[in-house]
């Protein structure tokens, strides 16, 4: 039979794919009081860790020394490693974001990273968002390396030899922006980060061939090589 | 066992489906997926006194549940694989497994509001609340998101017609 779904509402269109993916088995839930006991560890753990950092607050405040836990910001620094991607937590408050441009970055694993040093960042693949005009400031919250790079201008042979590093500077982001990166395969390896308003962006399924204001080519190369 | 493990059994049985189906649907992969939501329940737990007046703890649960998914995929020294890959397949061709395939091909965003929607059966304003944004940008992404399911749909259902 031949029906059409031009005239589907958006609720009929949201039945169908939740119908599609309760197709899916779950499994069982894991016993409740095993996961209660999951949770009494951590949260032994938390507050041991919250009592050694009271203790070690209060014997460096002992020693005077302000600057370890008094109003200094309080970076930590540190460095996550994947395949794909090598983001580092700087002392002075930056992240330096190094991309391994031949293995495919997973989108939700490096949001969350970039997440969890406090940089608001969208990441899709075979997806880039930007805003129109763009938000000021690109030159101030990403730099490439090496020797910087302006807004809206492409990096240039950039082959899948080196691997391409941005430095990111959370703290000056306006408020109500955050980052996109968009991640290509085909037709060419390709990065792309932009600031974006995070209340007014369009999105297109194709790396930008002419590259907007306010965004930054991180890697391109053809496919293959 | 005391009225707050009791209550919180309840709402750990009677959430961990709809949560679980939220994530896959996002992160498109089913064993971490759930290895995500149970870390996250067990948080919820460890929160209990929090989580229990939030005003839509399903919806913490999954955001929990995605923002621990790094430090998992971390500690497992590996990168996620491709979305789907550990899915029970469909039936090729089929119009489940063409959803399926056009839900994780959807920008993150879109594929956030609309778990959010399908399974959790939040309303406009809570998941707005729930990412941090507008909600007139909720009604964005739903809107794109559904339009291109619904372009999914007609497509299945025309290859199935030429058949």
């Amino acid at each position: 039979m031949n029906t059409t779904h031009d005239d589907m509402s958006d609720d009929d269109v949201l039945r169908a794919a939740g119908t599609s993916l309760s197709t899916l088995p779950v499994a069982a839930p894991p016993a409740a009081q095993a996961i209660m006991a999951r949770g009494r560890t951590r949260r032994r753990r938390t507050l041991t860790g919250l009592g050694l950092a009271g203790t070690a607050g209060a014997a460096a405040l002992a020693l005077g020394l302000t600057g370890a836990f008094g109003s200094a910001p309080a970076y930590s620094t540190g460095t996550i490693r994947t395949a794909a991607f090598t983001l580092t937590r700087n002392a002075n408050g930056t992240d330096t974001l190094t991309i391994n441009p031949r293995v495919l970055v997973e989108p939700s694993t490096l949001q969350n990273d970039l997440a969890q040093y406090g940089i608001p960042a969208m990441v899709d693949a075979g997806s880039f968002c930007s805003t129109n005009p763009a938000p000021a400031g690109f030159s101030q919250v990403v730099t490439f390396s090496p020797g910087g790079t302006a807004a809206g201008q492409a990096v240039q042979g950039n082959g899948p030899g080196p691997q391409p590093t941005i430095t990111i500077n959370p703290s000056a982001m306006p408020a109500g922006t955050e980052l996109s990166f968009g991640v290509f395969q085909l037709p060419t390896h390709e990065g792309v980060v932009a600031l974006i308003d995070k209340n007014s962006y369009t999105c297109a399924s194709t790396a930008p061939t002419a590259l907007p204001h306010g965004a930054l080519v991180v890697y391109a190369f053809p496919a293959g090589s | 066992m005391s009225n707050e493990q009791a209550e919180f059994t309840e709402f750990f049985q009677a959430s961990w489906e709809p949560c679980v189906r939220a994530v896959v649907a996002i992160v498109g992969t089913q064993q971490l997926a759930e290895d995500q939501v149970a870390e996250a329940f067990a948080r919820a737990w460890a929160s209990w006194r929090k989580v229990s007046r939030h005003p839509a703890p399903r919806a913490w649960v999954v955001r929990t549940a995605l923002n621990t998914g790094a430090s998992w995929w971390r500690r497992r020294n590996r990168e996620l694989p491709l979305a789907g890959h550990d899915l029970p397949a469909a039936p090729p061709g089929g119009l489940d497994a063409s959803l399926q395939t056009a839900l994780w091909r959807l920008p993150a965003r879109q594929r956030e509001v609309i778990a959010l929607r399908i399974f959790l059966d939040l309303d406009t304003a809570t998941i707005a609340r729930q990412l941090g944004i507008e909600a007139g940008t909720v009604r964005m992404h739903m809107s794109r998101g559904v339009a291109a399911l619904r372009r999914e749909l007609t497509l299945a259902n025309t290859t199935e017609a030429d058949q």
